[in-house]
């Protein structure tokens, strides 16, 4: 039999956002032939009835001259059931995704963007006794966000000492990660999320390490204050307005599906960038080539960090759970897997957001 | 609808689509039978061809037995193995024993149709859960498990022999009988009514016995999917023949 399973390094683990990716992906592999296309409404009634499975294989070259091989496998959680009513579902849909990973006998395989969650980085659950290791890919995804905001502060001439950062979704695993990172590097630390008892427990030990700290349920309460803003939350933030903002704000906007809106406002437009994303210097490959229809970027390249994790976990024969649970992103976890990456030719992303480049 | 507990009352609109559902299933389960019994004339193999005689002989019980609960409770099932649907799977799968081939008959009747039966089975005895009716339906789910487990061995074995040769095979036939049940499980029927159900199309009254087409379908669609995946078709392979059927 052609195994498929023979030489399965990685497996990337995901979903996707739109609905209009998805039909152009589904109308993709519909024969020329057929005259219609199946409209958006008469996909949705059957895709999250799709059982996981890999749909593309994946080569990423390394500047060091390696290629890893590797398999996207979709859940096929559908963009409407990013919520709770369809938690049960959703970690169902992520175990039968982990269980293709296993009998891939991918080395590695990580869980992107919201798929860690549904399972709250409990990759521990997935193992089972398969020699497949699991990581959430957060580590990466958290240290493409860090660096990206350092280098927006040098494109924009401002210390980062002297700024106010306000994380939105900063008692999250990929959020504390950002706090743990610029507590000691910048003025002010401004915590939200909507658990008052979490973030009030972040701000206490911040303060009891001397680190100045504000928290809030209420974004609104913050923006005004914030320099430099990172979204990194797990659903949309209804009540961001943009009109509170400074008007040299730096955004970074890294939740998927986005967290903020996208008609920003003119000015903010150039300021705004897609977080957590990372550049494959050596380029990669789909077979069969769903780029353009499922991961399309305006810069040829571009990977979720959580995702790229896998591979340069892979590239550097580490099969291991580097990233699980939650909260437990160090910065000097974040340092490591930054050097790695960067061994490979894997780096932050340039800036950009849905509407241009701006690097 | 008793609002307390999810067990939908019985109305009359109950009533038909239950009826309907038996007469689908008994309409059905001739056609597996009458499949099985055509092919214990396509293969050499004896101890196969017994076994495909006691396949048609179980699945006549099945009908017995869905046929001895209507006339218990007085229930007009319409039989009718003639209607577009069932008419045209029947003919497929004569093709293919006529050719003869006895792989491409496993694949329509232990693969397509018995992963649709086990799936439909098991929904509506879930929905009819706290009937006899039901307990029925979801014991013959469980029993024709049975037909799929038997036929991934077999088809894994074929796909070693010949990969590329038995997935145009699989493929062929997905196009010509999955696209009959396609139409079928549409929401709505896509070739007219199925001449099985006694009034208009029972799709549109499910909802009085706590069910709906969208599910009763992805629910069969899932476990076809895992099946092919089972027996080693790459998933880019069967989800392209998925978006290929009519909607
Ligand atoms: N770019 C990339 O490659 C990746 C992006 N992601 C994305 O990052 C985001 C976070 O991931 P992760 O850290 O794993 O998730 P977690 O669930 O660990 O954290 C989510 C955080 O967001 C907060 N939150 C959720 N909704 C809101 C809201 N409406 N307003 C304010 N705070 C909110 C939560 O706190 P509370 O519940 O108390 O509000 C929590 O602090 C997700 O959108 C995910 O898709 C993840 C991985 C990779
Ligand atoms: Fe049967
Ligand atoms: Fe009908």
């Amino acid at each position: 039999m052609d195994s498929e399973s023979s030489n399965v390094a990685f497996a990337l683990i995901g979903h996707q956002d739109s609905w209009q990716k998805i039909s152009g992906f589904v109308n993709l592999l519909r024969n020329t032939s057929q005259e219609a296309e199946i409209e958006k409404q008469k996909i949705a009634e059957v895709y999250s009835y799709f059982p996981p499975c890999a749909i593309f294989d994946i080569d990423v070259r390394s500047i060091t001259g390696i290629t890893a091989k590797g398999k996207y496998i979709e859940t096929f959680i559908s963009p409407d059931e990013l919520t709770l009513k369809h938690w049960k579902n959703n970690i169902s849909k992520v175990k039968q995704a982990a269980d293709c990973a296993s009998n891939l006998q991918a080395g590695i395989a990580t869980l992107g963007g919201f798929t860690s969650i549904v399972l709250e980085g409990r990759v521990d659950m997935l193992n089972g006794n398969s020699k497949t290791c699991f990581t959430t890919g957060n580590t990466l995804t958290a240290a493409f966000i860090v660096k990206a905001i350092e280098k927006a502060c040098k494109h924009f001439n401002k210390e980062l000492k002297d700024q106010n950062i306000l994380i939105i979704g900063s008692t999250g695993d990929i959020g504390s990660a950002c706090v743990k990172y610029f507590s000691a590097k910048v003025n002010t630390l401004l915590l939200c999320a909507r658990q008052q008892n979490l973030l009030y427990q972040q701000q206490k030990e911040l303060l009891e390490n001397n680190i100045s700290a504000k928290e809030s349920a209420d974004v609104t309460t913050l923006l005004p204050e914030a320099d430099i803003i990172i979204a990194i939350a797990s659903s949309i933030i209804e009540n961001f307005d943009p009109a509170l903002c400074k008007k040299d704000v730096i955004i970074c906007d890294a939740g998927y599906p986005k967290n903020l809106i996208d008609n920003l406002s003119e000015d903010l437009n150039e300021r705004l960038f897609c977080g957590g994303m990372g550049i494959v210097n050596g380029g990669y490959d789909f077979t069969p080539s769903f780029h353009h229809q499922l991961y399309n970027f305006p810069i040829p390249n571009i990977g979720h960090g959580c995702l790229l994790e896998a591979v340069v976990l892979s590239f550097e024969n580490k099969n291991i759970a580097y990233s699980t649970g939650k909260g437990n992103i160090s910065p000097e976890k974040i340092e490591q897997m930054y050097d790695m990456a960067q061994k490979h030719g894997i780096r932050e992303a340039p800036f950009f957001n849905t509407l241009r480049v701006w690097d | 609808m008793n609002t307390t507990t999810l067990t939908p009352e019985k109305t009359e609109i109950y009533w038909d689509v239950v009826t309907d559902m038996l007469s689908q299933a008994i309409t059905g389960e001739l056609v597996g039978m009458s499949n099985f019994a055509t092919l214990t004339g396509t293969i050499d193999d004896v101890h196969e061809k017994m076994e495909c005689a006691e396949h048609a002989n179980c699945e006549r019980g099945h009908a017995e037995g869905f046929i001895h609960l209507a006339k218990k409770y007085k229930l007009p099932v319409n039989i009718n193995m003639d209607g577009y649907y069932w008419k045209n799977v029947r003919e497929c799968f004569l093709r293919w024993a006529n050719k003869p081939d006895f792989i491409g008959c496993i694949i329509i009747q232990e693969v397509i149709l018995e992963c649709f039966a086990v799936s439909m089975y098991k929904d509506v005895g879930n929905a009819l859960e706290d009937h006899e009716i039901g307990q029925l339906f979801l014991c013959i789910s469980k029993e024709e498990e049975e037909h799929i487990e038997h036929s991934i061995d077999i088809l894994q074995a074929e796909l070693d022999k010949d990969y590329a040769g038995f997935i145009q095979k699989v493929e062929d036939i997905h196009n010509d009988c999955m696209t009959i049940l396609a139409e079928w499980s549409a929401t709505v029927d896509l070739k007219g009514h199925c001449g099985v159900c006694r009034g208009e199309c029972m799709k549109n009254s499910l909802y009085a016995a706590g069910m709906d087409i969208k599910s009763l379908r992805g629910n069969a669609i899932n476990l076809y999917l895992k099946t092919l995946d089972r027996i080693g078709i790459p998933g880019t392979k069967s989800l392209q023949w998925i978006a290929n059927l009519p909607m």
